[in-house]
């Protein structure tokens, strides 16, 4: 059968161009969880935080301050431990240097002798101390 | 249901957001475009897997143009619709030709078939008729007819004026009578 008029013709297309509109392609759950994936890849990051910058006022900013500028809480963390441990070096090592030694140096031989004050004999010679 | 749905925020200003890091937006956007681009990329292609594939391109290009999105100077939707049809013209170059009778054919002989398809059955023959066109008429009718785009926005789109949209537009639906005549008392429409 010929088609020939144009009115008819698109009548007859008009029908499978409706049921293929109503039977729209979705996409999958699959395609969707890729698509967000990679817009998660792709989004623009914020900008990076403002320099740390002291506070006007003291307090807790002020203490905030302090521990952003040597690295944050674990800096300050390292700091203290450090410093205890200065501390401790300095009172141990004069009452006995020689566990600085580890063992390597036997006690008893003359190289485990650490003098920490070289020139603490002149010293009580110049200002007459006798301890 | 689709969070677009309850978004009537526009494409461009939900790309904004998703340029300043918004999640929700380009959920948004996702669900509003990604089934055109799935659309159209099925009814050009005829390959499902492949159409998905152009879908996830076409949408990773729209989120690497957020950035730069310049706002008002072009719908996203209409750039979205050139990037999927590029990208299924390229397909389509690097496919070897296809012979036209092994175009898909909707299943034929089922009892269905004698009473008329239903209309699952005309999509399909529809499809199948689709991929008989040359691809440039295919694309103008797929935009015009099961899109709904006016033929400005296809001529914009295919980057070809008014006038040749509607010769493509004329040429793909006369192709397609031809293809669909042989089934047409088949599919329900008798000479009556």
């Amino acid at each position: 059968m010929a088609m020939t008029d144009p009115d008819r013709d698109d009548e007859f297309l008009e029908g499978f161009f409706r049921a293929a509109r109503d039977a729209r392609p979705e996409p999958s759950e699959a395609l969707m969880a890729r698509i967000l994936a990679d817009a998660e890849a792709e989004m623009p990051r914020a900008p990076e935080p403002m320099p740390v910058t002291r506070p006007a006022g003291g307090g807790a900013g002020t203490l905030s301050w302090i521990a952003a500028a040597v690295g944050g809480w674990r800096g300050i963390g390292g700091l203290a431990t450090a410093t205890v441990a200065g501390l401790w070096l300095g009172y141990a090592g004069g009452a006995d240097a020689g566990f600085l030694s580890g063992g390597i140096w036997p006690a008893d031989e003359a190289a485990a002798t650490v003098e920490l004050m070289p020139g603490a004999e002149v010293f009580a010679l110049a200002t007459g101390w006798e301890g | 249901m689709a969070l677009d749905a309850q978004d009537d925020r526009s494409d461009d200003t939900l790309l904004a957001l998703y340029g300043q890091g918004d999640r929700v937006a380009a959920r948004a956007l996702a669900d509003r475009l990604a089934p055109i681009a799935v659309r159209v990329a099925r009814r050009m292609l005829a390959d499902p897997a492949e159409a998905e594939d152009v879908a996830q391109e076409a949408m990773l290009r729209l989120w690497r143009a957020a950035p730069g999105w310049q706002a008002g100077t072009a719908k996203v939707s209409t750039w979205l619709y050139r990037v999927v049809a590029n990208l299924c013209t390229d397909r389509l170059r690097r496919r070897r030709p296809v012979p036209l009778d092994a175009a898909p054919e909707p299943e034929d002989g089922r009892p269905g078939a004698e009473a008329g398809l239903i209309a699952a059955d005309r999509a399909a023959a529809l499809d199948a008729a689709l991929m008989t066109l040359p691809e440039r008429q295919r694309e103008a009718v797929v935009l015009r007819h099961l899109e709904g785009l006016t033929n400005p926005e296809i001529a914009e789109i295919m980057g070809i004026g008014v006038e040749a949209v509607e010769s493509l537009t004329a040429r793909g639906k006369r192709g397609l009578t031809q293809a669909l005549a042989g089934r047409r008392e088949e599919l329900g429409y008798g000479d009556d």
